[in-house]
C-alpha cells in the first residue's frame, strides 16, 4: 500500500484486505478494465472517428496511453483521466496556494502544477474595496496583503498567452487563509464539486477542499468584514509590526486567539482528511465529516486517529457506505 | 574462473538465460509525486520524482519542454565494505548523465514547458546492474508521478563469460572482467535507447547478447506494466466512482 | 521455478567483510539415471543396469583420483558440493574429475545439489563448513535413495570415519573405499588404492627393513599463517623451485623479492619440495653460502651421477654449472656467489604423475601379498617415491607411471602409489612411450570430432576456389618445393621468374592450412593444444589429422594446391622492390630432395627451365645470406644426427651428421625473408595482438662458459653485439677444419631459445630477434607442422582484409596463454625429439662397441666431458675410478682449463681431442647405459 506504512495485527489486516477487497468488487462492477498503464494500446472504434485527448499518443495508427490512469470517451473525444498526478488547472477551479514569491505586480504562487501560478496584483480584490487603478503605493504594500509563504485561497482564471497560469482573488471568501492547517493531498482525491468552500457550523471550522489537494482546514472567519473592519488596524498594525515584530500587543493576541476547541477541532478535521487520503479515498464534505463523527463516536483521542485501528474501520466504513450507496442505486 | 559450471548452472544457480528475481514497488516516498523500489536480486534501488515544478533556476528554464535532471547515488551502506565515497565522484556523474538521458528520451517533454523534473535513484543495495535497476525504478516512478511518457524504459544488462551469453550479470559475474551489455529498450516502439559496453566483443556474438538482454529488458517490461496496472487499478476502486 | 535464498558468508581479505549471495534452488535439476522416471532423462549418465549407484565422499576424490579413472569404477554420481571443495583443494584432482564426468564412455554423472531445492543443507549454528558438507553430501544420498527407491542401490563411499558413522545412523548404506574396491574382487585395483594416513601399518613395515631411519629427516613445514606472515615481512621468499635437470641436489627459486635466483643445495635444503612446487625459502646466513654445496653433496647417500646425453642445443638444454663460474673469478668469490636459501613451506604442490621404475630389488621372502618398492622416475629430479604393490614380480621389469600422495618429514622418500604399466624397459615403444608422456605430448589418435571437421575426401581444388577473386591463379608459374627425402608435409614452395626488366619475382608459397582449420572447431582446438608436429627418430606426432598434413595441405608436385604466398620483386643484388601477399593456387612442377636441387644445380649441363631458376635463386639466396650476416647474423651450427632407420625392425642402422648443403641454405634464405615480410606486415595492421618471435641477447654470465674455453685455447671473443660475436666467429679458425665448428657448437649452447610472444606484451625494442639479427620475426612457413603459423596465417589474411580476426586476438591474456602454450609444446617437442635420439643412440650401440675420436669440452676433478661429433653426443669420462674421490691424482688447472696428473706426465686441456670406446654396459639389470671410456695412447 502507498504512501504510509500501518502496523496491523493480524486481524487488521485481515479486515482491512476484506475491506478493500470489497471495495474492488464493487468499481469492477461499474467500470472493469478500463484502466491503462503507460505504453498500452486503448482499443477504439476508427470508425466512429477519434479525437485523441489528454494522455494520449497516436503510434502507427492506434492511440496509445502515455499516463497510467483511466480511460474515458466522451463522444469522439478518448482520453486519460490520470489518478496521482500534478494538478491541472481547470479555469474557475477553487485552489489552495501558497506564496512563494512577490514579484512586480504578481504574487508567484505554488500550487501543487507544473509551474507557479501568478496572482497579479490587479485581478486581486483590494482590501479597501473600491474598484480602481493600481497605483505604485498599491504595489509597494504588497506585502502587507500576502507574504511569502503565506496560504491564499484562489480561483484559477486561465491560461494566458505566454503559457503561464493566472489566477484572481476577486470576491471576498477568496484571499489570505490564517489560524489553521493546510494539507496536501493527491489532486485526484479531490474532486471538482459546486460547492468547494465549507463552514461546518458544528465545529466553527472553515473547510476549503482546493481543486489541486490543497485542503484548507482553519477557524471560522467571517467572510465579510474582517477584511474591511480591520482595515485601519492593519495599516496600524503594519507599523507595530515594523518597529516590534516580536512582541505581539494584548489586543492581538486577543484577536488572534482560537479557542482550544476549535483547535482540537481542526486537528480532528485534518487527521480525518489524512487518513482518508492515506487510504486512497476521496476526500468529500461528507466523508469527512462522517469520518470525524466516528472518530467523536469512539471517544478517539485526536492523536489515535492515526493508529491503525482507525484506518481499519475507516475503511469498512467506506466500504459499507459504497455497498449501501450502489444498492440504493441499483 | 569458471562462471558457468558444465551442467549449465551460475555460481548463483541460475541457468545462463535466466534472470534474478524481480520486484517492484510503487510509493516508496510520500514526500515524492512519483516513487518507486526497484529489486534486481540483491540489487536495490529506491527512485523517487519531483514534478514537472518550477524550474528551480530560471536561466535553466526551457521555454518549449520540461527540464529533466537526474542525481543518482549509492548509499554508503550499499556494498560491503562501509566507504564513504565524495558526493558526485565520476561514475555516479556518469551513471547520472546515462539515466537523465534515457528517461529523457521517453518523457513528453514538450507538455510541460518551463518545468522542471527531478529524478533521484538512489541504490540501497548494490549486487551488480545497478545501472539498469536505476532506469526500471525512475520508468516506475515517472508513471506513478503521472508524467506523460512516450513509452515505458526498461533496461537490463546482458554479459559474455566462459563462452555464455549470461543474462543479468550480478557483482561477482560483473567484477570477472568480462564484457558487460547494458541495454535500455522502449518495448512498445521497438527501439533502443541506452546501449553501453566496456569491452571489445566480436560483432556476432556482441549481437547475441545484445538480443538477450533485449529478452530481458522485455521480460521486465511486461513485469512493470503489471505492476503500473494493478497500482492504478487500486487507486482507481479505492477512490471510487 | 526460481526460488531465492540469500546467505551471508564471511570472507576474510584483511579485513571482514560480509558477502551477501544469492542462491537460487531450482527444481529442474535431473538425477541423471536413465531409470528415473521422474527425471527428464535426455542428461541421464548412468546406466540403466546399474544396481549400485556411488555417490563418493570429498576426501575418496581428493585421494583415489587414480582408482577412479580405472574403468572398473563407473556408476558415480558426483555431488557439486564435492566438485567445488576439490576445486579448492587440488585443482589438477579437479580438472581429472571433470575430464572424467565429460567422458562419455564413463557413467560418471555430476549432480548439482548445492542448487536442488530438496538437497539444498544450510549451514547450522556452531556448525562448521566441512561438517556442513558431510551433511549435504548425506542429504543428498538419502534424497537419491529416495528419489529411486528400490530400482538401485544408493552407496556412499567415504573414508572419513565420522561421516561414515553418521550416515549408518541415518540409515545410508556407506562403506569406505577399501572394503567396496576388496568387494569387487579385483586385487589389481587395490594397487591404485592410496594407502592413507602415514601412520598406518604398512609404513611401519618399511621402517624395519630399514632400522636406522626412524628419525626426523627433514625439518618440518612452517604453518602457512607464519609463512604468509613471513613473507609479508620479508623474511621469506616466494617462487617456483626449479631443480637442476642435471643435479638433482640443486635447485633454484626465483624470487621476485630478491630479484635474483636462490639457490638450494642439498635435499635437506630443499626439504621436500619438487620441482615445480611453489614454495617458500629462507636465505642461509652469508657465510654459509658457500660451505654448503660441498656439505650437502657429501652428505648425500647418492652420487652425483652424469650420464651420457646429446649435445645441448642451447643454453636451456645444457647443465648449469655454477663451480665453474666460482672458480674463475678466485678471490672475489664471496661477492659473486649468489644467494643460498632452504625451503620452510611449500605453498603450492606440484604433484603429479611420474614415469619410471622399480630399483631392483630381490622378492621378499615369503609375505605374498604387500611388497614396498622404490621408484625411480626417469627425470631424475624427481627423487625417489616409495611404493607399495601386490605385483611386485610383474612390475621389476617394466616402466611404470607412479603418483605421488605424500611425503612426510620422517621419511627419506616421498611416498606414492602404483597408476598403471606401460611395458618393458629396453623395449623401444616403451621408451618412445616413456619419452613421449615424460614431455606431456599427446600421442593418441585424433578425435572424431576432430575428424569431423576435415573436408570430404578426395579433396581437389573446387571451382569456388578458383572463383574467388582473393585467390590468385598461379597454376601456370613453374613452383617447385624442396624438402629432405621422403618428405610428406611440405608445407612451402617456391618459384623465381625473371621479369622483362631484369628484375626477379620470386614467390614463396606455403600451405593454405587456414583454409581447412577454422578457428573455433575441434579441429583448430586440438591442433592448437598440440601446438607443433613432433619429430621422433622413429614416427611423427603429427599437429593435424593425417589428410590434411601429408595430402590436403601437401604441396606435392603436380596436384593443384591451395596456397599463402608472398610474392616479391627483387633486383639482382636481392633488394626488394615491393612486396604483395596473397592467397593463391598453385600447381608445383616438382617437389625435389635438397640433394637432388643441389645435384641439379651443380651439373653445369642442365639448362632446363626449373633449374635456371633454382640457379637464379641460389645466387639471390647468396646475396640476402651475405647481407643478413653482414647485419650480425649469426651462423650457429648444430651437432644434429641423423639416423639411418631399418625399415622393418625400426632399428637404427646408422648414425651420421646432418649435411648442410647449398640447396638448404637457399631455402632457409627465403624462408627468413618471407617471415620477416609478414612479421612487419601482421605488426603494421596487429600492433597489439601479433604473435612474434623474439631471441633475447644472451647476457654476458650466459657467454661466459664459452669465453672461457676460448681463452683456454688462446682465443678472444668479442661478444659485445651479435655481429662483433658473428665476426668473431668467423675469424676463429684453428689448426683443424673441426675446429671453428666446434667453437660455434659451444657458442650456440649458450643462446637461450628463441620464443613466440604477443606484440602487445612487450615493447618494440624487445622484439629483437639476436641470432638473425632481424628486428622483427615470426613463423609463417610452417602451417602443416607448427600452430604458430596458423595463427600468424590467421593474422595476415585479417591484415588484407579476407577473413575476420577470430575473437582470440582481441584478448590479450588469452593470446598469452596460447603463445605461452606453445612455447611449452615447442620446447616439449624438441626435448622430445632429443630424448628420441638418445634413445635410438642407446639402442644403436648396444650392438655395436665403437672406438671413435671425441673432443674434450669441459674439464672435471676426476676426469672431463667428451663431445664426439661423429654421433652429436656427449658424456662424461672418468679418469679415476668412480667413487675414489679423485682428488689425489689429477689436478684441475681452471685457468688454463687442463688437467694434469700429479707427476705431469700427461694433462688433457679443453678441445684436445682423444680417443674413446663407446659400448652399452648394463650396471644393474634392466637399465643399460652407454659409457665411454679412455684409450689411452
Amino acid at each position: 500500500m502507498r504512501g504510509f506504512q500501518l502496523s496491523l495485527n493480524q486481524t487488521q489486516k485481515l479486515r482491512l484486505q476484506r475491506a478493500l477487497e470489497q471495495l474492488e468488487s464493487l468499481s469492477s462492477k461499474s467500470n472493469s478494465n478500463a484502466s491503462v498503464a503507460v505504453a498500452d494500446t486503448i482499443p477504439v472504434n476508427y470508425e466512429d472517428g477519434v479525437l485523441k485527448g489528454h494522455g494520449t499518443l497516436d503510434l502507427d495508427g492506434e492511440v496509445v496511453a502515455t499516463l497510467c490512469g483511466v480511460v474515458e470517451r466522451v463522444n469522439k473525444l478518448v482520453y486519460i483521466r490520470t489518478l496521482r498526478a500534478r494538478y491541472k488547472p481547470e479555469t474557475g477551479d477553487i485552489i489552495v496556494g501558497r506564496v512563494t514569491e512577490i514579484a512586480p505586480k504578481r504574487w508567484r504562487l505554488d500550487i501543487n502544477f507544473s509551474q507557479d501560478a501568478v496572482l497579479m496584483l490587479s485581478s486581486m480584490n483590494l482590501p479597501d474595496g473600491i474598484q480602481r487603478r493600481r497605483t505604485a503605493v498599491d504595489e509597494l504594500n504588497m506585502r502587507s496583503i500576502f507574504e511569502e509563504n503565506d496560504i491564499v485561497c484562489a480561483e484559477v482564471r486561465g491560461f494566458q498567452h505566454d503559457g503561464s497560469l493566472h489566477l484572481q482573488a476577486r470576491s471576498q471568501k477568496y484571499g489570505k487563509l490564517e489560524r489553521g492547517q493546510v494539507l496536501t493531498i493527491s489532486p485526484y482525491l479531490v474532486k471538482r464539486r459546486k460547492q468547494h468552500l465549507h463552514y461546518l457550523e458544528e465545529f466553527g471550522v472553515d473547510l476549503i477542499l482546493g481543486c489541486n489537494g490543497f485542503i484548507w482546514v482553519g477557524e471560522h472567519v467571517e467572510a465579510k468584514g474582517i477584511l474591511i473592519e480591520d482595515q485601519t488596524d492593519k495599516a496600524e498594525q503594519l507599523n507595530t509590526k515594523s518597529s516590534s515584530s516580536t512582541f505581539m500587543s494584548l489586543e492581538e493576541q486577543e484577536r488572534t486567539y482560537t479557542s482550544l476547541e476549535t483547535r482540537q477541532n481542526i486537528c480532528r478535521i485534518a487527521n480525518a482528511v489524512r487518513v482518508l487520503a492515506n487510504l486512497g479515498f476521496s476526500v468529500t464534505v461528507e466523508v469527512i465529516k462522517e469520518t470525524v463523527n466516528l472518530s467523536s463516536s469512539l471517544n478517539l483521542d485526536i492523536h489515535e486517529m492515526l493508529g491503525s485501528e482507525f484506518y481499519v474501520l475507516v475503511a469498512e466504513g467506506e466500504a459499507t457506505r459504497k455497498s449501501m450507496f450502489t444498492k440504493k442505486k441499483g | 574462473m569458471e562462471f558457468v559450471s558444465p551442467e549449465g548452472l551460475r555460481l548463483d544457480g541460475r541457468r545462463p538465460m535466466e534472470m534474478r528475481q524481480i520486484r517492484g514497488e510503487i510509493g516508496a516516498v510520500a514526500k515524492a509525486d512519483g516513487s518507486a523500489f526497484f529489486e534486481m536480486g540483491n540489487t536495490k534501488v529506491i527512485a523517487a520524482v519531483y514534478g514537472p515544478r518550477e524550474v528551480e533556476n530560471r536561466s535553466q528554464q526551457i521555454s518549449d519542454q520540461a527540464l529533466v535532471r537526474c542525481e543518482y547515488t549509492m548509499a554508503n551502506f550499499s556494498t560491503g565494505d562501509r566507504m564513504r565515497k565524495p558526493k558526485g565522484d565520476r561514475r555516479s556523474t556518469e551513471i547520472s548523465l546515462v539515466i537523465r538521458q534515457t528517461m529523457e528520451a521517453c518523457i513528453l517533454t514538450h507538455l510541460m514547458p518551463r518545468s522542471q523534473i527531478d529524478i533521484f535513484v538512489q541504490v540501497l543495495q548494490a549486487d551488480g546492474g545497478t545501472r539498469s535497476a536505476c532506469i526500471n525504478a525512475a520508468t516506475l516512478a515517472l508513471a506513478d508521478a503521472g508524467i506523460p511518457m512516450r513509452d515505458l524504459v526498461t533496461s537490463c544488462s546482458a554479459g559474455y563469460l566462459n563462452s555464455t551469453p549470461l543474462l543479468d550479470l550480478n557483482y561477482v559475474e560483473d567484477s570477472a572482467g568480462g564484457p558487460d551489455v547494458t541495454v535500455g529498450i522502449l518495448p512498445k516502439l521497438d527501439k533502443v535507447t541506452l546501449l553501453q559496453m566496456d569491452a571489445k566483443l566480436p560483432m556476432d556474438i556482441f549481437e547475441n547478447v545484445m538480443q538477450l538482454a533485449i529478452e530481458g529488458c522485455k521480460a521486465i517490461a511486461n513485469y512493470i506494466r503489471e505492476v503500473l496496472l494493478e497500482n492504478t487499478k487500486q487507486l482507481e476502486y479505492r477512490r471510487g466512482p | 521455478m526460481l526460488q531465492s535464498k540469500s546467505f551471508v558468508r564471511k570472507t576474510k581479505q584483511g579485513k571482514v567483510v560480509k558477502v551477501v549471495r544469492e542462491h537460487y534452488l531450482r527444481d529442474d535439476i535431473y538425477c541423471g539415471a536413465s531409470i528415473c522416471k521422474v527425471c527428464d532423462s535426455s542428461t541421464a549418465r548412468l546406466s540403466p543396469s546399474a544396481s549400485t549407484i556411488l555417490i563418493l565422499d570429498t576426501n575418496v576424490v581428493l585421494n583415489q583420483i587414480d582408482l577412479l579413472e580405472n574403468p572398473a569404477i563407473d556408476d558415480v554420481v558426483v555431488l557439486s558440493v564435492v566438485l567445488e571443495e576439490v576445486k579448492n583443494k587440488n585443482i589438477s584432482v579437479y580438472n581429472r574429475l571433470r575430464t572424467l564426468c565429460s567422458n562419455s564412455m564413463r557413467k560418471f554423472f555430476v549432480f548439482s545439489n548445492e542448487y536442488h531445492k530438496d538437497t539444498y543443507v544450510k549451514q547450522m549454528a556452531g556448525e562448521s563448513p566441512n561438517d556442513r558438507n558431510d551433511r549435504a553430501i548425506r542429504v543428498a544420498t538419502q534424497w537419491y535413495q529416495s528419489h529411486l527407491g528400490a530400482a538401485a542401490r544408493v552407496l556412499l563411499i567415504t573414508n572419513d570415519r565420522e561421516n561414515k558413522r553418521k550416515a549408518t545412523e541415518e540409515g545410508i548404506s556407506a562403506e569406505t573405499v577399501e572394503s567396496y574396491v576388496k568387494a569387487l574382487g579385483q586385487p589389481g585395483l587395490l594397487d591404485l588404492l592410496v594407502q592413507p594416513a602415514p601412520e598406518d601399518v604398512g609404513m611401519e613395515e618399511v621402517e624395519d627393513l630399514r632400522p636406522s631411519k626412524r628419525k626426523v629427516i627433514y625439518s618440518e613445514h612452517k604453518p602457512m599463517s607464519e609463512i604468509t606472515s613471513g613473507l609479508h615481512r620479508g623474511i621469506y621468499h616466494q617462487g617456483k623451485l626449479r631443480v637442476n635437470r642435471y643435479n638433482p641436489f640443486e635447485a633454484y627459486v626465483g624470487s621476485e623479492s630478491i630479484g635474483d635466483e636462490i639457490i638450494i643445495y642439498g635435499r635437506g635444503n630443499m626439504n621436500r619440495a619438487f620441482d615445480g612446487d611453489v614454495v617458500a625459502v629462507e636465505l642461509l646466513p652469508q657465510d654459509q653460502w658457500q660451505e654448503e654445496k660441498s656439505l650437502s653433496i657429501a652428505d648425500e647417500e647418492d652420487e652425483e651421477e652424469e650420464d651420457v646425453h646429446l649435445v645441448p642445443s642451447s643454453a636451456d638444454d645444457a647443465p648449469r654449472n655454477t663451480d665453474l663460474a666460482q672458480g674463475s673469478v678466485g678471490g672475489t668469490k664471496a661477492v659473486l656467489c649468489r644467494p643460498s636459501g632452504r625451503v620452510v613451506g611449500i605453498i603450492k604442490r606440484n604433484w603429479h604423475s611420474y614415469c619410471g621404475s622399480l630399483e631392483p630389488m630381490p622378492m621378499p621372502a615369503g609375505n605374498g601379498g604387500i611388497a614396498h618398492a622404490l621408484f625411480v622416475s626417469k627425470d631424475r629430479r624427481i627423487p625417489k617415491i616409495r611404493i607399495q604393490t601386490r605385483q611386485l614380480g610383474n612390475l621389476l621389469d617394466k616402466r611404470i607411471i607412479v603418483a605421488v600422495d605424500s611425503w612426510d618429514c620422517l621419511s627419506r622418500y616421498p611416498s606414492g602409489h602404483y597408476v598403471r604399466t606401460i611395458g618393458e624397459i629396453g623395449d623401444r615403444d616403451t621408451e618412445s612411450e616413456v619419452v613421449l608422456i615424460e614431455n606431456d605430448i599427446n600421442s593418441r589418435p585424433f578425435s572424431l570430432q576432430v575428424l569431423a571437421c576435415l573436408p570430404p575426401l578426395p579433396w581437389s581444388v573446387s571451382s569456388e576456389d578458383l572463383a574467388n577473386p582473393c585467390r590468385l591463379d598461379l597454376r601456370h608459374v613453374c613452383v617447385f618445393s624442396v624438402d629432405p627425402p621422403g618428405c610428406k608435409d611440405i608445407d612451402d614452395a617456391l618459384h623465381c621468374t625473371t621479369l622483362p626488366n631484369g628484375n626477379f619475382e620470386v614467390g614463396v608459397h606455403i600451405a593454405d592450412v587456414t583454409n581447412f582449420v577454422h578457428p573455433g572447431t575441434p579441429l583448430d582446438d586440438e591442433a592448437a593444444q598440440r601446438g607443433t608436429s613432433v619429430y621422433l627418430v622413429e614416427r611423427r606426432i603429427d599437429m593435424l589429422p593425417k589428410p590434411l598434413t601429408e595430402d590436403i595441405c601437401s604441396l606435392r608436385s603436380d596436384v593443384e594446391r591451395l596456397a599463402f604466398s608472398v610474392i616479391w620483386e627483387m633486383t639482382p643484388q636481392a633488394e626488394i622492390i615491393s612486396t604483395k601477399y596473397t592467397k593463391s593456387i598453385i600447381k608445383s612442377c616438382a617437389a625435389l630432395s635438397y640433394i637432388e636441387a643441389q645435384a641439379r644445380m651443380d651439373d653445369s649441363r642442365l639448362m632446363d627451365p626449373l633449374t635456371m631458376d633454382l640457379r637464379n635463386m641460389n645466387a639471390l639466396a647468396k646475396v640476402m645470406r651475405l647481407r643478413r650476416i653482414e647485419r650480425g647474423a649469426l651462423t650457429l651450427a648444430s651437432a644434429e644426427v641423423k639416423f639411418q632407420i631399418d625399415t622393418e625392425t625400426h632399428d637404427p642402422l646408422d648414425i651420421g651428421m646432418y649435411q648442410i648443403r647449398e640447396a638448404n641454405q637457399m631455402v632457409e634464405e627465403f624462408m627468413l625473408a618471407a617471415n620477416v615480410s609478414v612479421a612487419e606486415k601482421i605488426l603494421k595492421h596487429f600492433p597489439l595482438c601479433s604473435l612474434l618471435r623474439r631471441h633475447p641477447s644472451p647476457t654476458r654470465e650466459m657467454l661466459e662458459p664459452l669465453l672461457r674455453t676460448a681463452a683456454a685455447v688462446g682465443l678472444n671473443l668479442d661478444v659485445s653485439s651479435s655481429k662483433a660475436l658473428a665476426d668473431s666467429l668467423d675469424h676463429a679458425v684453428g689448426d683443424d677444419p673441426y675446429f671453428n665448428k666446434l667453437i660455434r657448437i659451444l657458442a650456440t649452447r649458450c643462446m637461450t631459445q628463441a620464443v613466440y610472444f604477443c606484440s602487445g606484451d612487450l615493447s618494440p625494442p624487445e622484439f629483437h630477434h639476436y641470432g638473425l639479427a632481424a628486428p622483427l620475426y615470426t613463423h609463417f612457413t610452417s602451417p602443416i607442422r607448427r600452430y604458430a603459423d596458423v595463427i600468424v596465417h590467421r593474422l595476415l589474411a585479417a591484415s588484407l582484409g579476407l577473413y575476420k580476426l577470430p575473437t582470440i586476438f582481441q584478448d590479450n591474456a588469452q593470446l598469452t596463454s596460447t603463445a605461452d602454450n606453445l612455447n611449452y609444446r615447442h620446447r616439449n617437442a624438441q626435448m622430445a625429439g632429443r630424448a628420441s635420439v638418445e634413445l635410438h643412440t642407446l639402442i644403436y650401440f648396444r650392438k655395436r662397441p665403437t672406438d671413435t675420436e671425441a673432443r674434450i669440452v669441459k674439464i672435471r676433478s676426476n676426469g672431463f666431458i667428451v663431445f664426439v661429433p661423429k654421433y652429436g653426443i656427449e658424456g662424461p669420462v672418468y679418469l679415476t675410478p668412480r667413487g675414489e674421490k679423485g682428488g689425489g691424482e689429477w689436478v684441475v688447472d681452471e685457468q688454463q682449463q687442463k688437467v694434469k696428473k700429479m707427476d705431469g706426465s700427461i694433462s688433457y686441456s679443453v678441445l684436445q681431442t682423444v680417443m674413446i670406446h663407446m659400448e652399452v654396459v648394463e650396471p644393474q639389470p634392466n637399465r643399460p647405459k652407454l659409457e665411454l671410456a679412455l684409450i689411452c695412447r
